[in-house]
């Protein structure tokens, strides 16, 4: 059944015979796949294939009805999102998520985990503490802006930048979060050619200095430059998992696209 | 000081709305030094107003720290404000059918632990839903609360309430008899119209030395959230709940601590005012006071502690002003009258400035952050502390 068991010495995300069903849909139909360390692995599958449903039960936004994820080794399975996001798996959204009334280095600033500054009590016991991991997180998101060409934004609200911008936006802040796998989805819906020429690049400069990929997307061309392995999704389960090359040309991929049905 | 070395440039520093807000609580402020002078407002009367409105402003922040802050929607103001007075009343009324007799300062901290426990009984079912059912369950809590102040005469002495509520600063050493033992004092500015500051002047001063200790407080500490990363991870909950869990924030906990702080600044107007009205009563718990305090945060501009604080004040200046008309023949009565009016400043409000008068504007970074990391943005923490001082007169 699950042909994407291609052999995985070093996974940092592993999803074992995952479901989820929505009343007598299911949404995830006993999918199994991993993800290696060091890769930029794409996720594929046509409208309905529940790629985002997937992305949401890995992220602990759904609670799945079977099966395990585990990043890391450490299993996941039912904890809240933000354990998960403590275990070093980061996401994205489908939309870019508008953060009202702050500036675009404001909003980066929400990225960086564990902040000394984020303990109520540390605030008044130990001030000084807040304002150096705050200086210093501080200098470290104009740093990554820099890095994504986009540190004259800095001070701009977070609400007035243009939809390509704010995906750029978001994947900078993710990075701030320090993640050791970290979860796209459709980082280029959207965007603009130059835009996403961009986005790719960063993607690529980000996953050679050491993270680990995984992205939803519909632009085949994008995905099939960019990932490799590709993992195709149809109707809740894997349908088969291989380069680019081997998928493009599998043609059950064409017929799952075609709407043949599995 | 910036401010002192440089009037000019720190005024320059300011938006247009602030400028405007500056201009008029000056004009108010020698308004009301004007009133007193001439002896249309006793300076009593006036002191009393004053803690109302450090009163308004303390409910406004506690909502402004839950609503402004976190975007829950609390609407049992009104309860917790009701526990706070009635917390501090049955500690130490005379007439209270369960203890009595106690200090304030127990007074203050049993309010404070029941408003806590209060918190956190209707937080921890309804937090981890959507936001719209903090709304349903407060709502029904605020009914809960008061029926059983009205209805369990054992506990609360229902609808006649609790008399015999010592003031604030009973027992404390100086400040018990400093009233007393402040001479009358009679000024004569203009002539003809002097101005008398007898004990009850004092005692109406010690009152508003008290709820100025609490709003400064109340204050310090949300201005110092609000900046931190602390007070970040609340605002991107308000934005977007689900970023906030993706990010790694525990949104829950984020969501308890702003609301049980919110409350307990709350808890605090109602033990200040069981202290400066010496008598509470079952009707000190009508949803109205929730009505205000909602009107105040809007008004002022939801996150924007400033903006609660000038919210606050307004409230008491419509709901205390409208009763000098009653000596204008008007078509209507004063007290609809008062109604009216805030409907119609809200109505204006939204329409023209659907933000609030002073919504929070500058990009709030801890301030040290900011000026060490050599970004040209000037720190407003003087310009800030102006305007508190002003609109504190």
């Amino acid at each position: 059944m699950s042909e994407g068991a291609l052999p995985k010495e070093d996974a940092v995300l592993r999803v074992d015979d995952l479901q989820k069903s929505f009343g007598g849909l299911a949404a995830t139909d006993h999918a199994t796949f991993a993800v290696e360390r060091g890769t930029i692995t794409g996720l594929i599958g046509p409208n309905g294939a529940g790629k985002s449903t997937l992305f949401n039960l890995i992220s602990g936004f759904y609670e799945p009805d079977g099966g395990t994820v585990e990043v890391n080794g450490t299993d996941v399975t039912g904890m809240e999102p933000y354990e998960v996001a403590e275990q070093g798996l980061i996401r994205t959204f489908q939309t870019p998520r508008k953060l009202e009334g702050m500036t675009v280095r404001e909003a980066m600033l929400v990225g960086p985990r564990k902040q000394p500054g984020e303990s109520f009590l540390t605030l008044f016991t130990s001030p000084g503490t807040v304002a150096e991991s705050e200086s210093a997180n501080l200098a470290e998101a104009e740093r990554i802006l820099e890095d994504f060409e986009i540190d004259h934004l800095a001070t701009q609200p977070a609400t007035d930048i243009s939809g390509g911008q704010m995906k750029l936006v978001e994947l900078a802040r993710a990075m701030l979060a320090e993640p050791e796998v970290l979860l796209l989805d459709e980082p280029v819906a959207g965007v603009n050619p130059t835009l996403a020429k961009k986005l790719k690049e960063q993607i690529r400069r980000l996953n050679e200095q050491g993270t680990t990929f995984l992205l939803i997307e519909h632009d085949m061309e994008f995905v099939m430059d960019l990932a490799d392995p590709i993992v195709v999704l149809d109707q809740g389960h894997v349908l088969t998992e291989g380069t680019p090359e081997g998928v493009r040309n599998d043609q059950r991929v064409i017929d799952a696209y075609l709407g043949g049905g599995a | 000081m910036s401010l002192l070395d440089d009037p000019k440039a720190a005024f320059a520093d300011l938006s247009r709305p602030e400028r405007w807000v500056l201009g008029v609580s000056v004009a108010f402020v020698l308004f009301l030094l004007v009133a007193m002078l001439t002896g249309a407002l006793g300076p009593t009367y006036f002191l009393f107003l004053v803690g109302l409105a450090g009163m308004y402003a303390l409910l406004s922040f506690g909502l402004n720290a839950q609503w402004g802050f976190t975007g829950l929607i609390n609407f049992s103001v009104a309860a917790f404000f009701g526990i706070g007075a009635y917390g501090t009343a049955l500690m130490t009324a005379s007439g209270s059918p369960i203890a009595g007799g106690f200090s304030p300062l127990v007074g203050l901290a049993v309010a404070l632990v029941v408003a806590l426990a209060l918190a956190l009984l209707i937080g921890i079912p309804t937090l981890r839903l959507r936001a719209d059912y903090l709304a349903i369950a407060s709502l029904g809590l605020a009914e809960v609360v008061r029926l059983i102040v009205l209805n369990e005469r054992w506990l609360t002495n229902g609808s006649a309430g609790l008399r015999g509520i010592p003031g604030f600063f009973d027992g404390w050493p100086v400040l018990s008899t400093f009233p007393e033992a402040m001479p009358g004092l009679r000024l004569v500015v203009i002539p003809g119209s002097p101005v008398i500051l007898e004990t009850a002047f004092w005692q109406a001063a010690l009152n508003v030395l008290l709820v100025l200790a609490f709003a400064g407080a109340a204050y310090f500490v949300l201005r110092r959230a609000h900046r931190s990363p602390w007070g970040r991870v609340l605002r991107t909950i308000r934005s977007d709940e689900d970023l906030a869990r993706a990010l790694g924030k525990n949104t829950y906990s984020f969501k308890m601590q702003s609301f049980v702080l919110g409350s307990l600044i709350m808890a605090l107007a109602g033990v200040f005012y069981a202290h400066l009205n010496l008598y509470v009563g079952p009707g000190d718990l009508d949803p109205i006071t929730t009505f205000y305090a909602w009107v105040a945060v809007i008004l002022g501009g939801s996150g924007s502690n400033r903006g609660a604080l000038f919210g606050g004040i307004v409230i008491v200046t419509i709901r205390e002003g409208t009763r000098f008309l009653n000596d204008v023949a008007l078509p209507i009565d004063p007290a609809p009258l008062r109604l009216l009016l805030i409907g119609v400043v809200i109505v204006a409000v939204m329409r023209y400035r659907p933000q609030g008068v002073l919504p929070p504007q500058r990009e709030l970074i801890w301030p040290s952050a900011v000026d060490g990391g050599g970004t040209p943005e000037t720190p407003d923490s003087g310009v800030r502390e102006r305007k508190g001082g002003d609109d504190d007169e």
